[in-house]
């Protein structure tokens, strides 16, 4: 059944395409990963001599992304500038400098400098009871 | 969300309008502006941790990471597919990036969601766009079989799922995340317990996947195309771990002994499986099964349930996604060069590419955990998070992670070291557009070690 699905994937782009602009090959023949049934819509044939022809040929100062050299230097600016410069520098800085959420890097230093402080007076790291006892006045058992 | 929602649903014109020339610029400069903006939901602002935009869409410290890893996939999807779809004519072009813009949306509908019928719908639209880009540009026939493989594994075990959300929603009148994590356990009787809890998280332990029903994996891996290989390793695994960790919430008081045989499972599986890519020979099927084994490690670690656990698991997932999506663009650039996944075949590129050679050991160096990666910091909480609930399990986590060290230097060594095989006379060079993904991968690896708070979820 899914054979027969992806033959209907085949043909719908065919319909849908540019007759004048399906037949003739605008695209650098190399790196060819073509399957069978790719090949049989499109016969690798009809491109220039089915040798991979190295896109320096043409492109010395090829990036990888389009046989026009004009596309191919924008294209490679666009993605070194958003990938870099923008996405990882600016939101790397957004992100190392987000407010410190429910206090928790405040109380990670305050914990580590009020361990040093009790350890220096002698004190237990931490006390049985968090307030002082003493100072607690309870109501009396007449007054409730 | 909607300034992401939106501009993400408004790359697909834009992938129709875009001139000819400009469409891979256009998407890629797109895509790049979401990415950026989706970091913003790194910044938590409510203090019952979830920021919501309606009823029905939230996200919170758990999934925001997840969130984030979908939008900053998207760009190096469109980089890595570029040489691959050049042949291509301009409608199949669009067409593809339509898919990837329609996958991305559907995984971030599926992590923003609240309502669990929401997250269910949108879990199983990601099957269709990477039905298509697997059976369409798959590279071989086996492909279709693939196909069927990703597809139906799925699909039967996340039927029970919809069971099982429909019972809970005739049982409590809600399967809104925000308010079930507030009711008390659910009384139903002890037998349809067992299944209810099976039903619940089988769906996700598949999608993970846990060993035993992992075959899919390797399968639909091997014959996707580039981006479907990327996105599959990167975040539609995750979503398997994302699921069991929201479904867990409702499930935790109930049936505590039913996870021991998915834990043994999980961890049998670490090992099993990562012996199975010391012996593999082809190239995406080894990262292939490294991902089920990094995978079986998160699944155990969800399992117990610890704060421990789950933030282990988190960490991992994102550091796992990261780090085998580099691994499958660097056996893309192979593949695109030598035509070839078979390791012995393409052997000694490191005479031939030095630079690739280097992102391939940084690669398989953060695959097998080094120090300081999130990777290392994930499987450590892990591993002792199960060494805490049972020293038992140090035996399979200790041997897993030593099979793992020596699997990915098996793959460094089969394919950058060696003798030149002499068929491999006339390569291209490596192009700046494949260092420049590469460094796109392994960098927020690297940026995530000076902020790891960004992915410890919401244990932390």
């Amino acid at each position: 059944m899914l054979i027969r699905l992806s033959r209907f994937g085949l043909a719908l782009p065919r319909l849908l395409s540019n007759p004048q602009t399906r037949f003739v090959s605008q695209s650098k023949p190399s790196g060819a990963t073509v399957s069978p049934a790719l090949t049989e819509l499109h016969p690798v044939s009809e491109k220039a001599g089915h040798e991979e022809v190295s896109p320096f040929v043409k492109n010395p100062d090829y990036h990888g992304f389009s046989t026009d050299p004009v596309v191919d230097e924008w294209n490679m600016r666009v993605a070194f500038f958003m990938g870099i410069s923008v996405a990882l520098v600016i939101g790397g800085t957004f992100l190392r400098y987000l407010p410190d959420h429910g206090m928790r890097e405040w109380a990670r230093r305050e914990a580590e400098r009020v361990i040093l402080q009790r350890e220096k007076e002698g004190l237990p790291v931490i006390d049985e009871n968090y307030y002082d006892p003493n100072k607690i006045i309870l109501p009396s058992a007449e007054d409730k | 969300m909607l300034k992401i929602l939106i501009p993400t649903l408004l790359l697909i014109p834009t992938s129709w309008l875009a001139k000819a020339k400009w469409l891979w610029p256009t998407t890629l400069l797109h895509s790049f502006i979401i990415t950026l903006f989706s970091l913003a939901w790194l910044k938590n602002t409510s203090e019952t941790n979830w920021s919501t935009l309606n009823p029905y869409m939230a996200t919170d410290p758990l999934s925001s990471p997840l969130l984030t890893l979908t939008c900053w996939l998207l760009p190096l999807m469109i980089l890595a597919s570029q040489n691959h779809l050049a042949q291509d004519p301009l409608v199949r072009q669009r067409i593809y990036i339509t898919l990837l813009v329609t996958l991305q949306l559907s995984l971030i509908m599926a992590f923003a969601a609240t309502e669990l019928t929401m997250f269910y719908v949108m879990f199983e639209t990601t099957l269709i766009p990477t039905l298509i880009l697997i059976t369409r540009w798959g590279n071989q026939m086996e492909r279709l079989n693939a196909g069927t493989y990703f597809l139906f594994y799925t699909l039967a075990s996340s039927l029970p799922l919809l069971i099982t959300l429909l019972a809970l929603q005739n049982k409590t009148g809600t399967l809104s995340l925000l308010i079930i994590q507030l009711l008390g356990p659910i009384p139903i009787s002890p037998y349809v317990n067992i299944i209810w809890w099976t039903t619940s998280l089988l769906a996700f332990l598949v999608k993970m996947p846990l060993y035993g029903v992992h075959l899919w994996l390797p399968k639909a891996h091997v014959e996707a195309p580039i981006a479907g290989s990327m996105i599959l390793a990167a975040v539609l695994l995750k979503l398997g771990g994302y699921g069991m960790m929201r479904m867990m919430l409702i499930l935790s008081p109930l049936a505590k002994e039913l996870c021991y045989p998915f834990i043994i499972l999980a961890l049998w599986g670490v090992l099993m499986t990562s012996s199975i890519c010391l012996r593999q020979t082809d190239l995406k099927s080894l990262i292939a099964y490294s991902s089920v084994s990094h995978m079986g490690l998160v699944a155990a670690a969800i399992l117990i349930q610890t704060p421990w656990g789950l933030t282990g698991a988190l960490i991992l997932m994102i550091a796992h996604g990261l780090t085998s999506s580099a691994l499958f663009c660097l056996a893309n650039t192979n593949y695109e060069r030598t035509h070839s996944r078979t390791m012995i075949l393409t052997r000694g590129s490191q005479m031939i590419l030095p630079l690739m050679a280097t992102w391939w050991l940084i690669t398989c160096l953060a695959n097998l955990a080094l120090p300081p990666l999130p990777n290392l910091m994930g499987e450590l909480i892990i591993i002792s998070a199960l060494l805490g609930w049972s020293w038992w399990t140090i035996i399979f986590t200790g041997a897993g992670a030593l099979i793992t060290a020596t699997y990915s230097l098996y793959m460094y060594l089969m394919t950058q070291r060696g003798p030149v095989p002499n068929h491999m006379i006339s390569m291209n060079p490596s192009h700046s557009r494949e260092h420049l993904l590469l460094t796109l991968h392994l960098l927020p690896l690297l940026l995530l070690v000076f902020k790891p708070t960004t992915i410890w979820g919401s244990a932390y």
